[in-house]
């Protein structure tokens, strides 16, 4: 609200930064505003949702005394938009890609000139911006596995990385000792008091029952999470136990297989498709030795912490109820009742914007009673996602510090799924709305 | 307009609740996330940065409900909504204050756009077109761009956290962008209603400058930006019904011709037309649009169904069945096919059913399998209490009937053109720009 209000006095010229009604856009906010202008790690003060007196006046001096830069950077935005469309580049989000770029160049040259230097500055910028996939491509991982030769390497690497996988002691047959701990963990979840001081994570992490669970599941898929009823390779692998690794030459986003089931390519293809921010990541010939590695390792995963996670993940998983049937499933945990009511509140937004699956199997229900079958086991799109969520972090080296980090991937990643389910639905029920409103041809049954 | 004021409570799930109608009706409203009973196309709804937002589509204008999840995204936006004392109220039930506190709520700008927006999304979903009840269905494209400028006037209730299905702006201009060159036409011509040419450029403005900031291009977005940088020539009048290509619209209902020849007629009736339990798009929302007949051949015994299609059903693809219970028995379900303006089906039942002396008692409902939610269930509605002396079945009818009272309300008000300016909870309940054309002509523009 201070920002707010210290942003419209600071007058006109911000309207490439601001939303229809004048306030900032909620990105020039996070973007700009926050990281550049208030710096709250050099200013703890103001690092919090409501501010005293002081601090409000302090935090409007500071916004106002940028005012000059600020307005610097929208021109500066609305020349680099302009740039952007004269080059045809349609790719990401304008905001995302330039804003930072925009309060630099604000920064060091001021006010965009009217001459040519500014417009070469603003072209450098984004053919910059646009570059900095820098080979990391499908394209350039697709020719760089082409090469026979080079198959064949590789191909010999994954059989040897496959047959010394084993080595070191049994790690015994069940993961019950993992799950129990892992339930402790997840009942510190999902509480804003107490996440993030949960000896129980740094304990999993420190005795690598994340490890353990992914020999585990070499060793016997159907078995990992001790006796029970319970979906136990969580839709990792779609076998007894899991393949090993193929080299690859292609992949489809719509025919991807369960996690470890995929190919180095299928791995990494997924990993070059999605990745907004590539220049982080290590090269095609780089990435590729790595997962090589990587890909015979316990979940598909080199980072301890990582495979931790998937452990938490799938315990969290397996007491997911989507549909609120209530039906007791492994104990639940603070993090299963944040994440189900979170379902809930999805469920019944559904409801009132009608697009509804029916809660009960129904033979005549087509594209739509699959959807409801996902939201019947829904451990496997759960655990499907949050690998590939982790699978992207470990690629990065970026390893989760602490309890809070690893929920705010697995609260994450259960968003995603609700997303994903919602755009399922509206997808299915246009394709239904869209078919032909006369009967056409005649279909083959 | 006066202050309204708001209950903000918090639960014991740590999730925080504002609630917008704080009249003690039976103490119910806080127990659950929708209030009981309410049949669900009562409900606005709007997906924002932690938190859900909801208002009733029928009662007065005013500030919504809300059930906060994450509290902390949410004060980006909660002083903007409801003013600062309800922002600083949840602020202090997040931190430790445990007891519920009933504060004012301000009747903000962004208030009156975010009810503009939900109603908006409810429109598209629950519209109640019909034929028989003379409520033409809106055109969705010219819907959809107005809720895209509304979601990007509304921008400050989003952040980039990825949760907010409902903040999609940018694939609303996408999937809609067929009725953008319409509008600019209609816009060029210079409607005279003023209201209408303000509401048009700005629907118009909102979606250029949206477009620009979140980067979409194309053709038709640099003719509208290139229309905008001109000024606007005073065209011929156009009749904006004609710049949209209706669907299939104005069919003659034909008279209910005979499945069958022949058999006599046992029973007939009419079913229950549960929006509920099938998508928008495909059934007339008229409530008897649902018809069935119980035939006697010979020592069969037959049942056809007849349901009167929405203009825009699809004749392929989409299973419609009609749920058939007779005496209280299980479902049979008798498949529909479109056939011109119904959707038909017949199947023979089980002679024994109908074999009494007794007339059938025959239930038929409509549904999309696999999409119906089920038939519906009122809340804890407590016949002996007195509270609610309308059964379940009833109130929902009842509030069908509400909502076509509300909609030829709102259409009536769409052709009047009224002229006023009102406060801001008011505001959002004016007529979109699919209703004016779904209104039609009133004379005045040509």
């Amino acid at each position: 609200m201070v920002i707010d209000h210290a942003w419209r006095g600071l007058g006109p010229g911000l309207e490439s930064l601001s939303g229809p009604g004048g306030a900032p856009l909620t990105r020039t906010v996070k973007l700009i505003v926050l990281p550049l202008v208030v710096r709250p790690a050099l200013r703890p003060e103001l690092a919090v949702d409501f501010l005293g007196p002081a601090e409000a006046a302090g935090l409007d001096g500071l916004i106002r005394r940028s005012g000059a830069l600020l307005v610097a950077t929208a021109q500066w935005f609305t020349l680099l938009k302009r740039t952007r469309r004269a080059l045809g580049i349609v790719a990401g989000n304008p905001q995302d890609l330039y804003f930072q770029r925009c309060f630099e160049l604000a920064t060091e040259h001021g006010a965009p000139s009217d001459d040519v230097n500014a417009t070469d500055r603003a072209r450098a910028v984004v053919e910059d911006v646009a570059d900095t996939a820098d080979g990391r491509t499908v394209e350039a991982l697709k020719g760089y596995l082409s090469d026979p030769a080079r198959r064949a390497r590789l191909d010999g690497e994954l059989a040897t990385a496959w047959e010394s996988r084993l080595s070191g002691p049994d790690p015994g047959s069940d993961a019950s000792a993992a799950a129990d701990l892992a339930a402790v963990a997840l009942d510190a979840c999902g509480t804003p008091d107490r996440a993030g001081d949960a000896p129980e994570y740094a304990a999993l992490v420190e005795a690598g029952h994340g490890c353990l669970f992914g020999r585990a599941l070499w060793a016997h898929a159907g078995r990992v999470w001790g006796p029970g009823d319970l979906p136990a390779p969580l839709g990792l692998t779609a076998h007894h136990v899991p393949p090993r690794p193929q080299v690859g030459r292609g992949a489809s986003t719509a025919t991807l297989p369960a996690p470890l089931d995929r190919t180095l390519y299928e791995r990494l293809f997924v990993v070059l498709q999605s990745s907004a921010r590539r220049e982080e990541l290590p090269t095609v010939p780089e990435l590729v030795d790595r997962e090589t590695g990587r890909s015979c390792a316990p979940l598909g995963l080199h980072d301890e912490s990582l495979r931790v996670a998937v452990v938490l993940g799938g315990r969290l998983a397996v007491g997911l109820d989507p549909l609120g049937t209530g039906e007791p499933m492994l104990g639940r945990t603070a993090a299963h009742r944040a994440v189900n009511s979170r379902w809930r509140r999805e469920a019944s937004v559904l409801r009132a914007r009608r697009m509804t699956v029916s809660p009960r199997p129904d033979p005549d229900g087509g594209v739509l009673d699959a959807l409801a079958h996902d939201l019947r086991t829904p451990w496997a799109a759960y655990v499907r996602r949050l690998w590939v969520r982790l699978h992207g972090r470990d690629v990065r080296d970026a390893p989760l510090e602490d309890l809070a980090a690893a929920w705010a991937v697995l609260d994450g990643v259960a968003r995603s799924v609700m997303m994903d389910h919602r755009a399922k639905v509206r997808s299915a029920l246009r394709a239904l709305s869209m078919a032909p409103t006369r009967a056409a041809e005649p279909r083959s049954a | 307009m006066a202050r309204t004021h708001v209950d903000v409570t918090r639960r014991e799930d740590g999730t925080i609740r504002i609630d917008a109608d704080p009249d003690p009706v039976a103490g119910s409203a806080a127990q659950d996330d929708e209030v009981a009973g309410d049949p669900d196309f009562t409900r606005a709804v709007l997906d924002v940065a932690g938190a859900v937002l909801t208002w009733p589509v029928l009662g007065a204008p005013g500030p919504p409900s809300a059930e906060v999840h994450d509290s902390g995204r949410a004060q980006q936006w909660l002083w903007a909504l409801y003013g600062e004392r309800v922002a600083a109220a949840v602020h202090d039930r997040t931190a430790a204050e445990p007891h519920g506190v009933r504060v004012a709520a301000n009747p903000t700008d962004l208030a009156g756009s975010a009810a503009r927006l939900a109603l908006g999304h409810w429109a598209a979903r629950w519209w109640p077109a019909s034929y028989p009840d003379g409520i033409p269905a809106l055109e969705q494209d010219v819907l959809g761009l107005e809720l895209a400028a509304l979601t990007h006037r509304c921008q400050q209730l989003f952040d980039d956290e990825g949760d907010q299905p409902d903040d999609c702006t940018a694939e609303l201009i996408e999937e809609h962008r067929d009725a953008l060159d319409p509008l600019i036409q209609w816009w060029r011509a210079a409607p005279q209603s003023a209201d209408t040419a303000r509401h048009l450029e700005s629907v118009l403005r909102l979606i250029d400058h949206a477009a620009d900031t979140i980067g979409l291009d194309g053709p038709v977005l640099r003719h509208l930006r290139s229309s905008l940088d001109q000024r606007r020539p005073a065209g011929v009048p156009v009749d904006p019904g004609s710049l949209f290509a209706r669907h299939g619209g104005g069919y003659a209902l034909a008279a209910g011709e005979q499945l069958v020849a022949g058999g006599r007629v046992i029973a007939r009736g009419q079913g229950c037309n549960d929006w509920r339990r099938y998508p928008p798009g495909f059934v007339d929302a008229a409530e008897d649009a649902v018809s069935w007949t119980a035939r006697a051949l010979g020592a069969r015994r037959r049942i056809e169904v007849e349901v009167v299609a929405h203009t825009a059903a699809p004749s392929a693809g989409a299973p419609l069945v009609a749920e058939v219970h007779v005496n209280g028995g299980g479902p049979n379900r008798v498949p529909l096919t479109r056939t011109d303006d119904r959707w038909t089906g017949r199947a023979d039942l089980d002679p024994g059913l109908l074999g009494g002396t007794a007339p059938p008692r025959i239930e038929v409902g409509v549904l999309l399998p696999g999409f119906d939610p089920g038939p519906f269930e009122a809340g804890p509605f407590e016949p002996g209490s007195g509270s609610d002396p309308v059964p379940g079945a009833d109130r929902v009818r009842v509030a069908r009937d509400a909502i076509r009272a509300l909609a030829r309300r709102r259409l009536n008000a769409a052709a009047e053109r009224l002229t006023y300016d009102p406060p801001p909870y008011d505001v959002s309940w004016g007529p979109f720009l699919a209703e004016t054309v779904a209104a039609g002509p009133t004379g005045e523009d040509y």
